[in-house]
Protein backbone atom coordinates (compact mmCIF):
# COMPACT_ATOMS: atom_id res chain seq x y z
CA UNK A 1 0.00 0.00 0.00
CA UNK A 2 0.71 3.20 -0.66
CA UNK A 3 0.41 6.65 0.95
CA UNK A 4 0.89 9.61 -0.81
CA UNK A 5 0.64 12.52 1.61
CA UNK A 6 -0.31 16.36 0.12
CA UNK A 7 -1.60 19.58 0.76
CA UNK A 8 -3.56 21.05 -1.86
CA UNK A 9 -7.23 23.15 -1.57
CA UNK A 10 -9.93 20.99 -3.73
CA UNK A 11 -11.16 24.46 -4.62
CA UNK A 12 -7.52 25.24 -6.11
CA UNK A 13 -9.25 25.08 -9.79
CA UNK A 14 -11.76 27.13 -9.42
CA UNK A 15 -9.91 29.87 -7.72
CA UNK A 16 -7.60 29.89 -10.47
CA UNK A 17 -9.91 30.53 -13.17
CA UNK A 18 -11.31 32.87 -10.61
CA UNK A 19 -8.10 34.71 -10.89
CA UNK A 20 -8.38 34.95 -14.96
CA UNK A 21 -11.65 36.18 -14.49
CA UNK A 22 -10.27 39.07 -12.37
CA UNK A 23 -7.85 39.36 -14.70
CA UNK A 24 -9.25 40.21 -17.92
CA UNK A 25 -12.22 42.32 -15.65
CA UNK A 26 -9.10 44.99 -14.15
CA UNK A 27 -7.50 44.86 -17.68
CA UNK A 28 -10.80 46.22 -18.80
CA UNK A 29 -10.86 48.52 -15.92
CA UNK A 30 -14.78 46.51 -15.73
CA UNK A 31 -16.03 46.35 -11.88
CA UNK A 32 -17.41 42.64 -11.46
CA UNK A 33 -20.08 42.36 -8.79
CA UNK A 34 -21.80 38.87 -7.82
CA UNK A 35 -25.17 39.19 -7.05
CA UNK A 36 -26.03 36.43 -4.50
CA UNK A 37 -29.30 36.08 -2.91
CA UNK A 38 -32.14 33.52 -2.41
CA UNK A 39 -34.93 33.04 -5.32
CA UNK A 40 -37.28 35.93 -6.04
CA UNK A 41 -35.46 38.85 -3.65
CA UNK A 42 -35.52 40.71 -7.45
CA UNK A 43 -32.33 40.34 -8.42
CA UNK A 44 -33.27 41.00 -11.85
CA UNK A 45 -35.85 43.77 -11.34
CA UNK A 46 -32.61 45.65 -9.44
CA UNK A 47 -30.74 45.43 -11.88
CA UNK A 48 -33.26 46.38 -14.49
CA UNK A 49 -33.67 49.49 -12.37
CA UNK A 50 -29.93 50.31 -11.63
CA UNK A 51 -28.51 50.05 -15.32
CA UNK A 52 -30.17 53.11 -16.59
CA UNK A 53 -29.47 54.93 -13.31
CA UNK A 54 -26.00 54.02 -13.45
CA UNK A 55 -25.65 55.59 -16.68
CA UNK A 56 -22.66 53.70 -17.46
CA UNK A 57 -21.96 50.33 -20.68
CA UNK A 58 -22.60 47.48 -18.38
CA UNK A 59 -23.13 43.58 -19.23
CA UNK A 60 -25.02 41.08 -17.45
CA UNK A 61 -24.69 37.30 -16.40
CA UNK A 62 -27.53 35.18 -15.74
CA UNK A 63 -27.20 31.90 -13.75
CA UNK A 64 -30.64 30.19 -13.72
CA UNK A 65 -30.93 26.27 -13.97
CA UNK A 66 -33.06 26.83 -16.83
CA UNK A 67 -34.94 29.19 -19.20
CA UNK A 68 -33.37 32.45 -20.71
CA UNK A 69 -36.47 34.66 -18.87
CA UNK A 70 -34.07 36.91 -16.71
CA UNK A 71 -32.07 37.02 -19.82
CA UNK A 72 -34.98 38.37 -21.65
CA UNK A 73 -35.87 40.50 -19.24
CA UNK A 74 -32.90 42.70 -19.51
CA UNK A 75 -31.75 42.48 -23.28
CA UNK A 76 -34.40 45.16 -23.79
CA UNK A 77 -32.51 47.59 -22.37
CA UNK A 78 -29.77 47.04 -25.13
CA UNK A 79 -27.43 45.54 -21.81
CA UNK A 80 -25.10 43.15 -23.24
CA UNK A 81 -26.52 40.09 -21.31
CA UNK A 82 -25.53 36.52 -20.93
CA UNK A 83 -27.83 33.44 -19.82
CA UNK A 84 -25.55 30.71 -18.57
CA UNK A 85 -28.12 27.63 -17.68
CA UNK A 86 -26.62 25.37 -14.75
CA UNK A 87 -29.10 22.83 -15.57
CA UNK A 88 -28.47 20.96 -12.45
CA UNK A 89 -26.05 23.36 -10.75
CA UNK A 90 -27.28 25.54 -7.82
CA UNK A 91 -24.53 28.25 -8.26
CA UNK A 92 -22.10 29.65 -11.07
CA UNK A 93 -18.73 28.87 -11.28
CA UNK A 94 -15.30 30.55 -12.33
CA UNK A 95 -15.30 27.75 -15.64
CA UNK A 96 -18.79 29.35 -16.53
CA UNK A 97 -18.06 32.54 -15.94
CA UNK A 98 -15.06 32.17 -17.92
CA UNK A 99 -17.21 30.86 -20.81
CA UNK A 100 -19.57 33.54 -20.34
CA UNK A 101 -16.89 36.35 -20.03
CA UNK A 102 -15.74 34.97 -23.92
CA UNK A 103 -19.23 35.56 -25.14
CA UNK A 104 -18.65 39.06 -24.01
CA UNK A 105 -16.97 42.05 -25.81
CA UNK A 106 -15.75 44.11 -22.40
CA UNK A 107 -14.11 47.01 -24.33
CA UNK A 108 -15.60 50.14 -23.10
CA UNK A 109 -17.80 47.72 -20.49
CA UNK A 110 -17.67 49.61 -17.04
CA UNK A 111 -19.35 47.40 -14.86
CA UNK A 112 -20.24 43.34 -15.10
CA UNK A 113 -23.29 42.06 -12.77
CA UNK A 114 -23.25 38.56 -12.53
CA UNK A 115 -26.74 37.11 -11.63
CA UNK A 116 -26.05 34.33 -9.38
CA UNK A 117 -28.45 31.33 -9.50
CA UNK A 118 -31.15 32.22 -6.67
CA UNK A 119 -29.83 29.95 -3.48
CA UNK A 120 -28.65 31.62 -0.25
CA UNK A 121 -25.79 28.76 0.25
CA UNK A 122 -23.90 27.05 -2.31
CA UNK A 123 -22.97 30.78 -4.37
CA UNK A 124 -20.76 32.21 -1.50
CA UNK A 125 -18.34 29.40 -1.45
CA UNK A 126 -17.36 29.79 -4.97
CA UNK A 127 -15.23 33.16 -6.21
CA UNK A 128 -16.14 33.64 -9.52
CA UNK A 129 -13.13 36.11 -10.13
CA UNK A 130 -15.56 39.26 -8.96
CA UNK A 131 -14.27 42.03 -6.87
CA UNK A 132 -17.60 42.45 -5.10
CA UNK A 133 -19.61 40.36 -3.36
CA UNK A 134 -23.18 41.63 -2.97
CA UNK A 135 -25.97 39.88 -0.90
CA UNK A 136 -29.24 40.73 -1.15
CA UNK A 137 -32.05 40.62 1.15
CA UNK A 138 -36.20 41.10 0.33
CA UNK A 139 -38.29 41.53 3.35
CA UNK A 140 -40.85 39.16 2.00
CA UNK A 141 -38.21 36.58 2.90
CA UNK A 142 -38.11 37.54 6.60
CA UNK A 143 -35.94 39.52 9.13
CA UNK A 144 -34.61 36.21 10.82
CA UNK A 145 -32.25 35.25 7.00
CA UNK A 146 -29.36 36.42 8.19
CA UNK A 147 -29.70 34.72 11.38
CA UNK A 148 -30.30 31.16 9.47
CA UNK A 149 -28.03 31.91 6.47
CA UNK A 150 -24.94 33.19 8.36
CA UNK A 151 -22.16 32.35 5.89
CA UNK A 152 -23.62 34.29 3.10
CA UNK A 153 -24.13 37.23 4.81
CA UNK A 154 -20.23 37.19 6.70
CA UNK A 155 -18.96 36.93 3.24
CA UNK A 156 -20.95 39.92 1.44
CA UNK A 157 -19.08 43.20 0.38
CA UNK A 158 -22.55 44.94 0.73
CA UNK A 159 -25.93 44.27 1.79
CA UNK A 160 -28.94 45.36 0.08
CA UNK A 161 -32.07 44.77 1.85
CA UNK A 162 -35.07 45.41 -1.05
CA UNK A 163 -38.65 45.39 -1.31
CA UNK A 164 -38.41 47.74 1.80
CA UNK A 165 -41.60 49.04 0.95
CA UNK A 166 -43.25 46.15 2.47
CA UNK A 167 -41.59 45.95 5.33
CA UNK A 168 -44.95 47.94 7.04
CA UNK A 169 -47.10 45.31 5.49
CA UNK A 170 -45.16 42.12 6.92
CA UNK A 171 -43.86 43.48 9.96
CA UNK A 172 -39.90 43.01 9.34
CA UNK A 173 -37.74 44.70 11.84
CA UNK A 174 -34.65 46.27 10.06
CA UNK A 175 -33.40 46.27 13.88
CA UNK A 176 -33.40 42.62 13.98
CA UNK A 177 -31.57 42.34 10.55
CA UNK A 178 -28.55 44.96 11.85
CA UNK A 179 -28.36 43.11 15.35
CA UNK A 180 -28.12 39.54 13.66
CA UNK A 181 -24.78 41.30 11.10
CA UNK A 182 -23.60 42.80 13.79
CA UNK A 183 -21.82 39.25 14.58
CA UNK A 184 -21.23 38.56 11.41
CA UNK A 185 -20.12 41.69 9.26
CA UNK A 186 -19.64 45.22 10.37
CA UNK A 187 -17.42 46.18 7.54
CA UNK A 188 -20.40 45.82 4.57
CA UNK A 189 -22.76 48.65 4.64
CA UNK A 190 -26.37 47.99 4.81
CA UNK A 191 -28.34 49.63 2.47
CA UNK A 192 -32.16 49.63 2.56
CA UNK A 193 -34.22 50.37 -1.09
CA UNK A 194 -36.91 49.18 -3.37
CA UNK A 195 -36.44 48.87 -6.77
CA UNK A 196 -39.74 49.08 -7.70
CA UNK A 197 -40.36 52.54 -6.08
CA UNK A 198 -36.40 53.66 -6.51
CA UNK A 199 -36.50 54.46 -3.05
CA UNK A 200 -32.63 53.65 -1.63
CA UNK A 201 -31.45 53.24 -5.49
CA UNK A 202 -29.75 56.65 -5.52
CA UNK A 203 -27.24 55.76 -2.65
CA UNK A 204 -26.49 51.67 -4.50
CA UNK A 205 -25.85 53.85 -7.28
CA UNK A 206 -23.41 55.90 -5.88
CA UNK A 207 -21.80 53.14 -3.74
CA UNK A 208 -21.40 50.71 -7.36
CA UNK A 209 -19.82 54.38 -9.14
CA UNK A 210 -17.71 54.97 -5.76
CA UNK A 211 -16.04 51.84 -5.91
CA UNK A 212 -15.35 51.42 -9.53
CA UNK A 213 -13.59 54.87 -9.91
CA UNK A 214 -11.14 53.41 -6.45
CA UNK A 215 -9.78 50.95 -8.41
CA UNK A 216 -9.57 52.94 -11.70
CA UNK A 217 -7.94 55.06 -9.62
CA UNK A 218 -5.48 52.69 -7.91
CA UNK A 219 -4.67 51.11 -11.35
CA UNK A 220 -3.08 54.06 -12.57
CA UNK B 1 -25.89 20.16 -3.07
CA UNK B 2 -22.50 22.19 -4.01
CA UNK B 3 -20.92 19.16 -2.67
CA UNK B 4 -21.74 17.63 -6.09
CA UNK B 5 -18.97 20.43 -7.57
CA UNK B 6 -16.89 19.59 -4.69
CA UNK B 7 -16.81 16.08 -5.40
CA UNK B 8 -15.96 16.53 -8.86
CA UNK B 9 -13.23 18.77 -8.32
CA UNK B 10 -12.05 16.46 -5.44
CA UNK B 11 -11.97 13.32 -7.34
CA UNK B 12 -9.86 15.42 -10.53
CA UNK B 13 -7.52 15.63 -8.19
CA UNK B 14 -7.42 12.55 -6.57
CA UNK B 15 -7.00 10.98 -10.38
CA UNK B 16 -4.27 13.53 -11.49
CA UNK B 17 -2.70 12.33 -7.92
CA UNK B 18 -2.77 8.60 -8.72
CA UNK B 19 -1.07 8.86 -12.04
CA UNK B 20 1.42 10.67 -10.86
CA UNK B 21 1.93 8.39 -8.39
CA UNK B 22 1.26 5.51 -10.32
CA UNK B 23 -1.55 3.94 -8.76
CA UNK B 24 -3.37 1.41 -9.68
CA UNK B 25 -6.26 1.84 -7.64
CA UNK B 26 -7.23 4.40 -4.38
CA UNK B 27 -8.21 2.91 -1.85
CA UNK B 28 -8.51 6.14 0.87
CA UNK B 29 -8.63 9.96 0.36
CA UNK B 30 -8.37 12.07 3.32
CA UNK B 31 -9.68 15.90 3.48
CA UNK B 32 -9.96 18.63 5.72
CA UNK B 33 -13.36 20.08 5.13
CA UNK B 34 -13.12 23.81 6.51
CA UNK B 35 -16.98 24.46 8.69
CA UNK B 36 -17.35 27.92 6.54
CA UNK B 37 -17.80 25.75 3.57
CA UNK B 38 -21.36 24.50 4.72
CA UNK B 39 -20.22 21.28 3.50
CA UNK B 40 -22.81 17.96 4.76
CA UNK B 41 -20.16 14.71 5.28
CA UNK B 42 -22.89 12.24 4.15
CA UNK B 43 -24.14 14.34 1.19
CA UNK B 44 -19.86 14.56 0.18
CA UNK B 45 -19.69 10.85 0.61
CA UNK B 46 -22.64 10.29 -2.08
CA UNK B 47 -21.63 12.71 -4.54
CA UNK B 48 -17.53 11.38 -4.47
CA UNK B 49 -19.21 7.65 -4.40
CA UNK B 50 -20.72 9.16 -7.73
CA UNK B 51 -18.23 11.26 -8.90
CA UNK B 52 -15.49 7.98 -8.59
CA UNK B 53 -17.57 5.64 -10.33
CA UNK B 54 -15.93 3.88 -12.95
CA UNK B 55 -12.44 5.22 -11.76
CA UNK B 56 -9.52 4.51 -10.37
CA UNK B 57 -10.87 5.63 -6.90
CA UNK B 58 -13.96 3.74 -7.13
CA UNK B 59 -15.10 2.46 -3.97
CA UNK B 60 -12.09 4.15 -2.21
CA UNK B 61 -13.07 5.25 1.75
CA UNK B 62 -13.51 9.17 1.80
CA UNK B 63 -12.35 10.35 5.34
CA UNK B 64 -13.82 13.83 6.47
CA UNK B 65 -11.75 16.21 9.43
CA UNK B 66 -13.97 19.14 10.21
CA UNK B 67 -11.31 22.04 10.70
CA UNK B 68 -12.72 25.25 12.67
CA UNK B 69 -12.82 28.79 11.60
CA UNK B 70 -9.96 30.86 12.99
CA UNK B 71 -10.06 34.50 12.32
CA UNK B 72 -8.08 37.56 12.06
CA UNK B 73 -9.88 40.99 12.49
CA UNK B 74 -9.07 43.61 10.43
CA UNK B 75 -10.05 46.17 12.38
CA UNK B 76 -7.56 45.38 15.56
CA UNK B 77 -5.56 42.63 13.87
CA UNK B 78 -6.55 40.35 16.84
CA UNK B 79 -6.45 36.46 16.08
CA UNK B 80 -9.45 34.39 17.81
CA UNK B 81 -11.95 31.11 16.98
CA UNK B 82 -14.64 32.49 15.31
CA UNK B 83 -18.09 30.52 15.48
CA UNK B 84 -20.46 29.81 11.97
CA UNK B 85 -22.99 32.14 13.51
CA UNK B 86 -20.52 34.75 15.14
CA UNK B 87 -17.78 36.38 14.04
CA UNK B 88 -17.28 39.00 16.50
CA UNK B 89 -13.94 39.77 17.90
CA UNK B 90 -13.65 39.25 21.54
CA UNK B 91 -11.03 41.94 21.50
CA UNK B 92 -12.88 44.82 19.96
CA UNK B 93 -16.26 43.66 19.14
CA UNK B 94 -16.62 44.48 16.11
CA UNK B 95 -17.37 41.64 12.91
CA UNK B 96 -14.97 42.17 10.66
CA UNK B 97 -12.85 38.80 10.09
CA UNK B 98 -10.37 37.65 7.69
CA UNK B 99 -10.74 33.97 7.82
CA UNK B 100 -7.82 32.27 8.25
CA UNK B 101 -8.46 28.65 8.79
CA UNK B 102 -11.90 26.78 8.23
CA UNK B 103 -12.51 28.32 5.04
CA UNK B 104 -10.93 25.68 2.47
CA UNK B 105 -11.03 22.14 1.55
CA UNK B 106 -8.12 20.79 1.13
CA UNK B 107 -7.09 16.98 0.01
CA UNK B 108 -4.54 15.99 2.62
CA UNK B 109 -3.69 12.14 1.65
CA UNK B 110 -4.86 9.34 -0.59
CA UNK B 111 -3.91 5.84 0.05
CA UNK B 112 -3.14 3.51 -2.76
CA UNK B 113 -1.46 0.50 -4.21
CA UNK B 114 1.02 1.02 -7.25
CA UNK B 115 1.24 -0.77 -10.18
CA UNK B 116 4.13 -2.69 -8.83
CA UNK B 117 2.95 -3.95 -5.81
CA UNK B 118 -0.31 -4.55 -8.38
CA UNK B 119 1.93 -6.40 -10.71
CA UNK B 120 3.41 -7.94 -7.99
CA UNK B 121 0.54 -9.66 -6.76
CA UNK B 122 -0.48 -10.62 -10.60
CA UNK B 123 2.70 -12.30 -10.85
CA UNK B 124 2.57 -14.15 -7.51
CA UNK B 125 -1.14 -14.94 -8.48
CA UNK B 126 -0.46 -16.33 -12.22
CA UNK B 127 2.09 -18.41 -10.33
CA UNK B 128 0.17 -19.79 -8.43
CA UNK B 129 -2.78 -19.99 -11.47
CA UNK B 130 0.31 -22.32 -12.99
CA UNK B 131 1.03 -24.45 -10.59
Amino acid sequence: MTTVKIVRSVLEANDAVAAVNRKLLDEHHTLGVNLMSAPGSGKTTLLQETIPRLGHPCAVMVGDLQTTRDADRLRVDSVETVQINTGRGCHLSSTQVADGLAAIDLAGIDFLFIENVGNMVCPASHDLGEHFRCVILSVPEGDDKVAKYPTIFQAADIILVNKIDLAGILDFSMQRVLDDLAQLNTAAPVLTLSARTGQGLDEWVQWLRQKRSKRAAAAL
Amino acid sequence: MHEASIAESLIEQVLDLARLHRLQEVTRVHVEVGVQRLVVPEALELAFQAASEETLAAGARLDLTEVAIRARCQACGNEYDAEIDDYTCPSCGRAQAELIAGDDIVLVSLEGNREDEHDHRQDRSQRVGGE
